[in-house]
């Protein structure tokens, strides 16, 4: 992994495209959320978002390359922290359909997986994949500063 | 390099409710462990299963995908399920993704085992 601070308030990370290493990510960026004043609890959330959109990036964009790179870019924008995740991944991947819910899961009408997404949208206050001509996916995901009316919890 | 996986699973009995202990990060590496936690305790009679986890801080949607196939076959195997040890920020996700709605969540292991208690 390696990271770069361009200024008081950006980030830069890279990780290989192997699990784990999410949490590698998740604890640079939850400092440095911690360091903008984000609240703990919002942090809580920022860490399951940013884990689910790298595990993202690694499996369905990189197909788990250990080759292939996933590019994290944290900055400040209008009091917000605005997280963008790049895979390089030749195949583009949406978010697809609404997911089942868990009582089709329970009486085995799909993949017990997919909860990802859900959580992605549930937890954070934007969402979504940034149109670009670039390879692979963009991912990008926003927290307000300050306690907005989108609050969870 | 892999990373470690760190998660502790073990069982116990107490007072009549088969306990699965989960010390650790619940992710898709931990789903061997889960489902032969759940196989022992299914597989020596046991009617009420507690999911007792010990702070851990990390559980991804892949180990959400593991607790909800528990949950399928506690549903199959009509046994009762409760969890215990969760932080508040992951008991808000079990909420979110609907998993209380299949066991219930309380603050601790005693508290889950009188509620065991007040219900048979």
């Amino acid at each position: 992994m390696s990271t770069s601070a361009c200024s008081q308030t950006s980030l830069e990370l890279s990780l290989p495209s192997e699990l784990g290493y999410e949490l590698v990510a998740r604890d640079a960026v939850a400092a440095f959320a911690r360091r903008l004043g984000i609240s703990a609890e919002r942090i809580e959330d920022l860490k399951t978002v940013l884990c689910e959109v790298c595990i993202n990036a690694m499996e369905h964009g990189n197909s788990l390359d250990p080759g292939l790179r996933v590019e994290i870019f944290c900055q400040v924008e209008n009091e917000r922290l605005v997280v963008e995740v790049l895979d390089q991944g030749m195949s583009r991947y949406t978010a697809g359909a609404t997911p089942l819910s868990i009582g089709d899961k329970v009486a085995g009408r799909g993949s017990l997986r997919g909860m990802g997404m859900l959580l992605i949208s549930q937890l954070c206050d934007e969402a979504g994949f940034v149109p670009w001509s670039g390879p692979g996916n963009r991912f990008r995901f926003a927290f307000h500063r300050q306690p907005g009316p989108n609050l969870h919890g | 390099m892999m990373l470690e996986d760190e998660l502790t699973v073990s069982t116990r009995e107490r007072d009549g409710v088969a306990i699965i202990d989960l010390s650790g990060d619940v992710t898709t590496f931990a789903e061997e462990k889960i489902n032969n936690a759940y196989r022992e305790v299914t597989s020596k009679g046991a009617r009420n299963v507690l999911l007792n986890f010990r702070q851990n801080d990390y559980i991804n949607s892949a180990g959400i995908a593991i607790l909800i196939g528990i949950v399928t076959e506690v549903t199959r195997n009509d046994q009762k399920l409760a969890v215990s040890g969760l932080s508040q920020h992951f008991q808000k996700i079990f909420r979110m993704v609907g998993l209380a709605q299949y066991a219930e969540i309380y603050q601790d292991e005693q508290e889950a085992l009188a509620a065991f208690k007040a219900r048979s």
